[in-house]
């Protein structure tokens, strides 16, 4: 951090000394060249979510040329009269209670084990790493075919040993353990991810506890872990965010899954963003469906603001960050 | 990489501890020992039972891949009479217009990797190495927008596009390629902040612009991080299944979409094994790519850019 900014230090100085033509050149070209993502971000954030809180006073319904601003009366449905969405919410919670933190866990475990010393490493963590970039349709076709009632492994297993036969998983109240099910299949790219900063931790930090007396479980719990606590805490955040917004999950995962039927999701499925799809392109209700995502939009926004508060007390960073 | 380094560490360092005889440790010390971090049974265990998990779904879709429609309905065990019937998979290219679909994957995935890969190297590039005002801001805004859920913006996008006719056309991908991706941005600037100054100053000495420095010394010395950008982006696009579902026509639209929908009985529902083993070719070039470049991503590569 130090050595860095006064290598920044001196190279202001040294544009400083080319005169205040080079610093006008410099920043025309820092705008030319960060257009495309300032375009983007307006055309494609700014626009959308601006339009969407427009719509969202609306009663607007995706095609019809007649709609009238309806006020907040969207905004007080969702919050007084729609138990739906509540539920949808509460699902989505326990999705993310459940799923966030046996994903990180569940990546730090095999991480710890693939980095050990152990034969056909390279084997091993691909066979962990691959399901995470199978693209959804097809882990969707997968765990249907495992969860299939009558050509499921997973009937055919429990067949196998007399229990109970031909259970529809995909149905409720099963489809949401299910759905966690496939999730965690994925858990490979948070493993990679905390391999690689397992391997930073300095090595003599590990080997000087273990010649002071530590056992192994004292060492992880005391030295790896916390030398690795940014990267958890990151993926935690990022766990939980994209686990808020599940929605082509459950909806492949349903039994039918043409596009039309958003209806044949079941229930236990239906977290948030399902129920949001629902409004939008089951019922029509383009107005109350953008309510619904302001509302989860400003709601992601309060949650990432306090894990952001949250995360100084407990994660330990080894540098000051670069934020800028 | 860096474990082979340490584990060459642990070999050679000969054992420090309790060579004195005056030491006499209260409680009994474990003795420190180089080769404890090699794996014994335990660990083994917990390696094949945990790689056999993650092997199932594979082995079982291609199991239902290769199996008569008879044995699917028969249930799990009358797969293992195994019979391979290889013509499904010539009935999945065949029966849907395949080679279109994938043409048109292949199109959009090729399209946006290449177009989002640049635009995030040029906006990371004048993160990392240029000034102007209200720099700082606008580099808090992209790490804030890479907490903006994309569903959000995604549904009202795509409402947005149909009003103005940009539903059932690819325009929708190249204005996202063009504005680059919040996390690639972050990865690029990193990655070019790491640069040593000399490199860039000697350019200027030598009367090049910034274009000149972007393109011919910043852009070669960043090949690995090129490659990692074009990769990232190619699965994901090759893999999305809601912007096509959302914006395109049925007879118009990816690989994901038509392998998801397009193996359909008469009656309408889904015929298993086809679908199988549609679902095996489409993702054969996603894994082919992760399987060649796997040392990229099981090195530090995709993960140096996020650390706190």
């Amino acid at each position: 951090m130090t050595s860095r900014s006064t290598a920044t230090s001196v190279a202001v100085a040294g544009s400083d000394a080319r005169g205040r033509g080079w610093r006008r050149y410099r920043s025309s070209t820092f705008y030319l060249f960060a257009s495309p993502w300032i375009f983007g971000f307006v055309l494609l954030t700014i626009v959308p979510i601006g339009f969407a809180l427009g719509t969202s006073f609306t009663n607007y319904d995706g095609q019809s040329p007649i709609w009238r601003f309806v006020g907040l009366r969207n905004y007080i449905e969702i919050f007084t009269s729609d138990p739906e969405i509540w539920a949808s919410l509460v699902r989505t919670l326990a999705y993310v209670v459940i799923a966030v933190p046996l994903s990180v866990g569940g990546g730090l475990f095999l991480a710890v084990l693939v980095n050990r010393r152990i034969r056909a490493r390279g084997v091993v963590r691909a066979i962990f790493f691959v399901p995470s970039v199978v693209p959804i349709v097809a882990v969707a076709i997968m765990w249907r075919l495992i969860f299939n009632r009558d050509a499921g492994l997973l009937n055919g297993i429990l067949e196998f040993f007399g229990g109970p036969d031909q259970t529809t998983w995909l149905a409720d109240p099963y489809a949401f353990y299910a759905l966690i099910v496939m999730t965690l299949w994925g858990l490979g790219g948070g493993m990679i991810v905390i391999l690689a900063s397992l391997q930073d931790v300095p090595v003599e930090l590990e080997e000087a506890a273990k010649i002071d007396g530590a056992s192994s479980w004292r060492v992880f719990r005391s030295i790896t872990v916390p030398m690795i606590s940014p990267i958890l805490y990151f993926q935690v955040i990022t766990g939980i965010i994209a686990s808020l917004q599940v929605l082509v999950q459950p909806m492949l995962l349903a039994e039918t899954n043409n596009l039309s039927t958003a209806s044949n999701i079941p229930q236990s499925t239906t977290l948030y963003m399902v129920q949001v799809y629902k409004e939008f392109f089951l019922y029509n209700r383009f107005g109350y469906g953008t309510a619904m995502l302001w509302v989860f939009f400003v709601f992601v926004l309060a949650l990432t603001l306090i894990l952001q508060r949250l995360s100084k007390r407990f994660v330990f960073y080894q540098v000051a960050v670069d934020q800028d | 990489m860096s474990t082979t380094v340490n584990s060459a560490v642990g070999a050679i360092t000969p054992p420090l501890v309790d060579e004195s005889p005056t030491a006499t440790p209260r409680r009994p010390r474990r003795r420190y020992d180089p080769s404890a971090n090699r794996a014994g049974i335990g660990v083994y265990a917990a390696v094949v039972i945990a790689a056999a998990i993650f092997l199932v779904p594979f082995l079982y879709i291609v199991l239902v891949a290769l199996a008569t429609p008879a044995q699917v309905s028969g249930g799990a065990f009358s797969l293992l009479q195994f019979d391979p019937q290889w013509q499904n998979f010539v009935e999945a290219v065949t029966r849907i217009n395949w080679l279109h679909y994938a043409k048109n994957s292949l199109f959009l995935s090729v399209i946006v990797s290449v177009l989002t890969t640049f635009s995030s190297a040029l906006v990371g590039f004048a993160f990392a190495r240029l000034r102007g005002r209200g720099k700082n801001a606008l580099f808090t805004i992209i790490l804030a927008t890479m907490m903006i859920p994309s569903i959000a913006t995604l549904i009202p996008t795509y409402i947005l596009f149909a009003r103005l006719g940009l539903v059932n056309t690819y325009w929708p991908w190249v204005l996202w390629g063009i504005a680059g991706t919040p996390y690639l941005i972050f990865l690029f600037r990193q990655f070019f902040t790491a640069i040593p100054l000399e490199l860039e100053d000697a350019a200027i000495m030598d009367g090049a612009g910034w274009w000149r420095i972007f393109w011919q010394v910043f852009l070669p010395l960043s090949r690995p991080m090129i490659l990692t950008s074009l990769i990232l982006t190619f699965t994901w696009t090759w893999g999305d299944y809601l912007a096509p579902a959302l914006l395109l026509n049925y007879n118009n639209t990816t690989l994901a979409v038509a392998t998801s929908i397009g193996y359909l009985d008469p009656r309408g529902s889904g015929i298993i094994t086809l679908q199988s083993a549609g679902a095996l070719i489409y993702i054969l070039p996603v894994i082919v790519i992760f399987l060649f470049t796997q040392r990229y991503f099981m090195g530090s590569g995709i993960s140096s850019g996020v650390k706190g």
